[in-house]
């Protein structure tokens, strides 16, 4: 994975096998957004309440709000999910679609780091021995992968 | 907006009509968004939104993103509870963890 600034478009250079994992990602938040059960912490992490002690306004705020959330954020992924190339290659993002891919790339991490309770005193060395290893690695190298493309636009 | 780029959400309409305000409300104390602190959202994520969605310059919004990292939240933007509802929002877009509330 490699991201590349030039001529105003921030480029994703991805490998065959990161296209895969990514399209995989996105198809499991997908479902994820229509399927997860109200009590699930990552659902209620991807739909936060808007009022923080005022429950009956948190309530109709959230009837006001979540379902036209929901809606964009899987908008969002299938239009990210459309724009992976099928094997090695590049995604060629203009500032609208950086944006895009910054959210999508968010969702993600908050779907998978809120899975895996992730804290920030979280030691950056996965211990191999841990089951969730995979999940972690993957997780740091989407983090990886949305700070690059941050760092791309942040200062244009 | 004084961004320069779109907003992910389509926010229009969306605000909760004026007699669903509690009666405990005070008009003359403005409403207030908050940012909370959280383990996941990056730093210079968190930057680029708040430069995005208020268009703040990099400094202020990079000392906001500090506040939220150091103390646990940041007050963002104030004003109507109507317009802070239409901020939350947005910013639930983007994945921040925020809150509206009268200011104390």
């Amino acid at each position: 994975m490699r991201v590349t600034r030039r001529r105003g478009h921030a480029r994703i250079r991805l490998e065959s096998v990161e296209a895969g994992l990514l399209a995989n990602l996105f198809d499991d938040l997908d479902g994820a957004l229509q399927t997860l059960p109200d009590d699930d912490p990552v659902r209620q992490r991807l739909f936060p309440a808007g009022y923080r002690t005022d429950e009956e306004a948190a309530a109709e705020f959230r009837s006001l709000t979540e379902d036209s959330l929901r809606e964009s954020k899987a908008v969002r992924l299938g239009e990210c999910r459309a724009e992976l190339p099928s094997g090695d290659g590049e995604v060629d993002l203009d500032d609208e679609a950086v944006q895009r891919w910054l959210t999508v790339l968010n969702d993600l991490r908050l779907a998978i780091g809120t899975r895996l309770s992730v804290s920030e005193d979280d030691d950056p060395d996965i211990d191999p021995s841990d089951p969730d290893a995979q999940l972690r690695a993957i997780y740091q190298w989407l983090t990886a992968l949305q700070d690059s493309l941050v760092q791309a636009v942040i200062d244009h | 907006m004084p961004g320069t780029l779109s907003p992910p959400l389509k926010t229009a309409g969306k605000t909760l009509p004026a007699e669903d305000v509690a009666t405990s409300v005070s008009p003359d104390r403005p409403w207030i968004t908050i940012v909370w602190n959280d383990p996941i959202n990056l730093m210079s994520y968190v930057t680029h939104v708040f430069m995005t969605v208020f268009g703040y310059p990099k400094p202020k919004a990079e000392k906001l993103m500090l506040d939220v990292h150091h103390r646990g939240r940041a007050v963002v933007s104030s004003g109507t509870r109507e317009r802070m509802e239409l901020d939350v929002n947005v910013l639930h877009g983007y994945g921040l963890w925020a809150t509206l509330q009268q200011q104390d």
